[in-house]
C-alpha cells in the first residue's frame, strides 16, 4: 500500500451549545492515499461535513474542543498555527461545499474570486497571468466561453456552471486532496451526472486525491474507491467499495442500503385504476412576462406551462418528474387554484377552477391540500404542533373546541405522531416528524386530492422510506388520489401508477410507471434515466463502460 | 438606466406635487393661522384685515390660492408673510451652512461608524465590543438638544475653547468656518455613528455565517482580507441606503442643530417659520427638502445595482 497522503488519527470534536456539549465527531481514524476516492457517508447529523471541515481547521472557535491528529504529509495541522493552516488552505487541500450559489461571494466576478485564491498563495503572480490562468482552469472543468464567463457574476451561471466554476477555484493551486462536500445535493440529477464525470476525469487525469462527504449511496458507487460509513460521530463500517456494498458487516450499514428506494428494484404491484377522473387539465398554458423599456412593456416571456393536459383518476398517483424549471411548480399552483392560468382548462370532479374568483375557490380548498417539499420552513415556528394541525378546521370552520382537539390527536396518532406532541413546537421534531405533522395538517380536511411537492427530498434516507410508506397507507385509508411531484424518478416510481415527465414547459412523456422506466419513448426522458445514480458499483460501471465504449 | 432615471424623475413630480398639496391643506385648515389677521397685527382695524385679505389674495378659492403659491416658489416671487421678505433669495443663503453642516458631520458618522461597527463585529463579545456599544447606545439615547446644549455649556461657556455658534462663510475664513462648525458636526454626527455602528455589527455578525465566507477561508485568504473583501464588502449594502435616506433628508434642514447653533441655514428658517405659522418659506422649505429626498433615494437604487450586481435597476430586489 502507498503511504497515506492524509492521515486523520482518533479525531475527536465536541461542541459546547446551550444544550450541554455535543459530541459531532467521536474516535475518528482514518488514511487518504494520493490519488485515491474515499467516500464518506452519513445522514444528517452523523458528523461527516465536521470530520472534513476540522482537516482544514474550520469548526475552530471559542465553543469547539478538538482532539486527535491530522497529519498533511509529514505536517501536523490539527494544533497548527493559523498561518501554516493558511498554507494549506487552497493551496494543498481544497474543498467545494454543497450550495454552490451560497459558496461563491454574490458580490464578486467568478474570475476575481479564483485570482484572489491564486494570489493568496502566489503573491508574485500578477493579475493579469491569475486571470489567464482562471480562464484556463474554467475551460479544464468544461465551461464554454471561459473568456467570457471570467467576468460573470455567481448568479449569472446555472447550478452546474457555477459548481464547475467552484471546482475551477478548488484546482487553482493544484491541491493534492479536494475535499468535496455533498458537492452534487443541491443539483439536478443530470448535472449531477456530470459533475461526477467531472471529478471522476480529474482523479484519473490529475491523480487528484478526493474525499467525497455525501448522504446518497447512487453517488458513492458511481465514484468512490473506499466508503467510510458515519453514524452519530463514529466510523461504523470502512472498506472498499464493493466490500461494504455487498458484504456489509455493520447493522446500520446494512439498514442504510436497504432503506434506499432504488430506480432498478421492481416496485411492488400496483392494481390499474379505472375509476373516473378526479382531476382533468387540458392545454393549460401559464407565461409570466419579462418586462423592460421605459413603459415596462413586455419585451419576452417565460414559458412556465405550455400547453399541458392530463387526467387524474381517483385513487390514482400520477408521478410528475421534472428538473428544476421544467414548470412543475407552476402546473402545482394551477391545479390548486393558487394562480390563474393564460389559458387552458383545469376541471376538478368534473367543475371548472380556472378562473374561480378566492371567494367560488374556497370550499373547493378542502378538497385539494398540499405537502410541502421544507418540513422545516412549511410550519410556523411560533406554533403549537395541536394548533398547525388544526388551523384548517378553523378557518374552514370546521370543529371548534374539545372537538377539534379530539380530530387533530386523531390525525396525529394516524401519521404516527402521539398525543404528547399536541402542544410542542416544530423546532423540537425532527424533519421526519416535522413532514409527519405537514401531512397530518393536510389531512384535516379530508381531500380528496393531494399535491406533495418533493415531499421527501428534504429527508435523509432512511426517514424517507417510512414517509413513502405512511403516505401510502394513506391513500388507501382515506381514498387519496396524489399527485406527486418529485426531481427523483426513482423515488417517483415507487410510489406512483402513471408518471409525466416535464421538459421546458411541457409533459414530453406520460404512461404506466413502469412502461416510462424501463421503455421510455423521449430522448429527454431517457436522458433522465441515465443520469440516476445506481447504489450498485457493479452495473455503476457496467454502465460506465458503456458509455466510454458507447 | 436611462429609463430608470426617466421614470424616477417623473415619480419625483408626483412626489412634489402631493407634498406641496398635503402641507397647503394642513396649513388652512389648521386653527388660528388666518394670515391676514396676524399680518394686519394685533390691533388692526376690519378694514386693514380686508384690504390685506385681498391683496394677498386670501380670498379666492383654495385651488387657485395654491396654484398662485406654486407659480411663485417656482419662478422665484414668493414673499413670506412675516418679515415679507424673498423666500427663494432666504433658502439660497441657507444652502451653504446647511450643506456646510451635513457633509461635515455625514463624512464624521460614516468614519466613525464604520470603524466602530466593524471593531465592534471582530471583536465581538470581546471588551472592546461592549465599551462601543455602550458608546453607540448612549449616542442613539441622549437627545439632540440635550448633546447640543452640553458640549456648549463645557466647551464654549465654562472653557472657551470654541465658539459658540454661528456661521462664517468658508470664502471668508476657512479655519473659523471649521471652529465655528465642529461642534455642531459633533452634536448631529454622534446619533448616526451609534445607529451605523449597531446596523453595520449586526450585518457584519450575519454575513460571517455565510457559506462564502467559509469558502473564503478555506481557499486560504488571511482574516483580514476575509473581513474586508467579503465580510465589510456585503454588510455595507445596507448601510449605504441607511445614509442615503438619512443625507438626503438632512440637506432639507438640520433643524435641531441648526437651531441650537444658530447656523443661520435651512433648518433654522424652517424652525422660525413653523413657530410663525408663516405658508410660503414652509411650503418652499418642504419642496426643497423633499427634492433631496427623493434624488438621494435614487441615487440609493442606482448605488444598490453597483454594490450588488443581483439587483437590476427597476426591479424588485430578489
Amino acid at each position: 500500500m502507498t503511504e497515506a497522503l492524509l492521515s486523520v488519527r482518533d479525531l475527536r470534536v465536541a461542541f459546547a451549545t446551550e444544550g450541554g456539549t455535543v459530541r459531532a465527531v467521536d474516535g475518528v481514524s482514518f488514511e487518504l492515499a494520493a490519488g485515491e476516492v474515499l467516500a464518506i457517508v452519513g445522514e444528517s447529523g452523523s458528523g461527516k461535513s465536521v470530520t472534513a471541515q476540522t482537516i482544514l481547521g474550520l469548526t475552530r472557535g471559542p465553543n469547539a474542543r478538538i482532539e486527535g491528529s491530522v497529519r498533511l504529509g509529514g505536517t501536523e495541522l490539527l494544533g497548527a498555527d493559523e498561518e501554516i493552516l493558511r498554507a494549506v488552505r487552497g493551496a494543498r487541500v481544497a474543498m467545494i461545499f454543497q450550495d454552490p450559489m451560497t459558496s461563491f461571494n454574490p458580490v464578486h466576478r467568478v474570475g476575481a474570486q479564483i485570482v484572489e485564491a491564486i494570489r493568496a498563495h502566489r503573491p508574485e503572480v500578477g493579475r493579469d497571468e491569475a486571470r489567464r490562468r482562471a480562464v484556463e482552469l474554467l475551460d479544464a472543468v468544461g465551461i464554454p466561453a471561459p473568456e467570457r464567463r471570467v467576468d460573470s457574476y455567481p448568479h449569472e451561471l446555472s447550478g452546474g456552471m457555477r459548481q464547475r466554476a467552484m471546482i475551477a477555484m478548488a484546482l487553482s493551486l493544484e491541491p493534492e486532496v479536494l475535499i468535496a462536500d455533498e458537492p452534487t445535493t443541491a443539483l439536478d440529477v443530470t448535472v449531477q451526472a456530470q459533475i461526477l464525470r467531472l471529478l471522476e476525469r480529474l482523479n484519473r487525469e490529475r491523480g487528484l486525491a478526493t474525499i467525497l462527504i455525501t448522504h446518497d449511496l447512487g453517488v458513492v458507487a458511481e465514484v468512490a474507491d473506499r466508503v467510510l460509513v458515519m453514524h452519530e460521530g463514529e466510523i461504523v463500517e470502512r472498506g472498499s467499495l464493493d466490500e461494504v456494498f455487498y458484504s456489509p458487516r455493520d447493522p446500520y450499514t446494512r439498514a442504510l442500503l436497504g432503506a434506499v428506494v432504488r430506480l432498478d428494484s421492481a416496485p411492488p404491484l400496483r392494481a390499474a385504476r379505472e375509476g373516473e377522473a378526479l382531476l382533468e387539465v387540458s392545454d393549460l398554458v401559464k407565461h409570466y412576462p419579462v418586462r423592460g423599456g421605459l413603459l415596462r412593456r413586455e419585451v419576452d416571456r417565460v414559458r412556465a406551462v405550455d400547453g399541458v393536459g392530463f387526467e387524474l383518476r381517483r385513487g390514482e398517483t400520477l408521478g410528475l418528474v421534472g428538473e428544476s424549471g421544467s414548470g412543475k411548480s407552476t402546473l402545482c399552483r394551477a391545479v390548486l387554484g393558487l394562480i390563474e392560468p393564460d389559458a387552458g382548462s383545469v376541471r376538478f370532479e368534473g367543475r371548472e377552477i380556472a378562473g374561480l374568483s378566492r371567494r367560488a375557490m374556497r370550499p373547493l380548498r378542502r378538497r385539494m391540500q398540499m405537502v410541502f417539499q421544507d418540513p422545516y420552513a412549511s410550519l410556523n415556528p411560533r406554533r403549537r404542533v395541536g394548533q398547525i394541525v388544526g388551523e384548517p378546521l378553523r378557518l374552514q370552520g370546521e370543529a371548534g373546541g374539545a372537538e377539534r382537539r379530539r380530530q387533530v390527536l386523531e390525525l396525529l396518532d394516524r401519521v404516527g405522531l402521539e398525543a404528547g406532541h399536541y402542544d410542542r413546537f416544530p423546532h423540537e421534531f425532527s424533519g421526519g416528524q416535522r413532514q409527519r405533522i405537514g401531512i397530518a395538517r393536510a389531512l384535516a380536511l379530508r381531500p380528496k386530492l393531494i399535491v406533495a411537492d418533493e415531499p421527501v427530498s428534504a429527508l435523509d434516507v432512511s426517514i424517507r422510506a417510512q414517509i413513502l410508506e405512511l403516505l401510502g397507507e394513506l391513500q388507501e385509508d382515506f381514498g387519496l388520489t396524489y399527485l406527486f411531484v418529485a426531481h427523483d424518478i426513482g423515488v417517483v416510481r415507487h410510489v406512483s401508477d402513471r408518471i409525466a415527465v416535464m421538459h421546458e414547459g411541457r409533459i414530453v412523456e406520460i404512461g404506466p410507471a413502469d412502461e416510462v422506466c424501463e421503455r421510455p419513448r423521449d430522448a429527454y426522458t431517457e436522458e433522465l434515466l441515465a443520469a440516476v445514480p445506481v447504489p450498485d458499483p457493479r452495473l455503476a460501471r457496467a454502465r460506465r463502460q458503456n458509455v466510454r465504449s458507447g | 438606466m436611462a429609463a430608470f432615471i426617466a421614470r424616477r424623475l417623473a415619480g419625483m413630480v408626483a412626489v412634489l406635487f402631493a407634498v406641496s398639496v398635503l402641507t397647503f391643506l394642513i396649513f388652512n385648515v389648521i386653527p388660528n393661522s388666518d394670515p391676514a389677521q396676524r399680518m394686519a397685527g394685533k390691533n388692526a382695524t376690519p378694514q386693514l384685515v380686508a384690504n390685506i385679505t385681498e391683496e394677498w389674495g386670501f380670498d379666492e378659492s383654495l385651488p387657485q390660492q395654491y396654484l398662485t403659491m406654486m407659480g411663485k416658489i417656482l419662478s422665484g416671487d414668493v414673499i413670506s408673510y412675516e418679515g415679507r421678505e424673498n423666500v427663494d433669495e432666504r433658502i439660497v443663503e441657507g444652502i451653504p451652512p446647511t450643506f456646510s453642516l451635513c457633509f461635515g458631520a455625514a463624512a464624521i458618522w460614516m468614519f466613525f461608524g464604520v470603524l466602530f461597527g466593524y471593531l465592534s463585529a471582530v471583536r465581538a463579545g470581546g471588551p472592546l465590543d461592549r465599551a462601543l456599544t455602550i458608546v453607540a447606545v448612549a449616542g442613539i439615547s441622549l437627545p439632540i438638544f440635550l448633546i447640543g446644549e452640553v458640549l456648549l455649556v463645557y466647551l464654549t461657556y465654562k472653557t472657551e475653547i470654541l465658539p459658540s455658534g454661528g456661521y462664517v462663510k468658508l470664502g471668508e475664513s476657512p479655519l473659523e468656518w471649521a471652529e465655528h462648525l465642529i461642534l455642531p458636526w459633533v452634536t448631529l454626527a454622534i446619533v448616526y455613528v451609534g445607529i451605523y455602528s449597531r446596523v453595520l455589527r449586526s450585518n457584519m455578525l450575519d454575513a460571517m455565517n455565510e457559506d462564502y465566507v467559509r469558502t473564503a477561508r478555506a481557499k486560504g485568504l488571511s482574516e483580514r482580507r476575509v473581513m474586508s473583501r467579503h465580510v465589510m464588502r456585503n454588510s455595507l449594502v445596507p448601510v449605504v441606503t441607511l445614509f442615503g435616506l438619512d443625507f438626503g433628508a438632512l440637506l432639507g434642514g438640520a433643524i435641531v442643530v441648526e437651531a441650537i447653533f444658530s447656523l443661520n441655514g435651512i433648518g433654522e428658517y424652517a424652525y422660525i417659520s413653523l413657530i410663525n405659522t408663516d405658508l410660503p418659506p414652509i411650503m418652499a422649505i418642504t419642496l426643497f427638502g423633499a427634492f433631496f429626498i427623493v434624488l438621494f433615494n435614487t441615487l440609493v437604487d442606482i448605488a444598490y445595482a453597483y454594490l450588488d450586481p443581483r439587483v437590476k435597476l427597476g426591479e424588485a430586489a430578489r
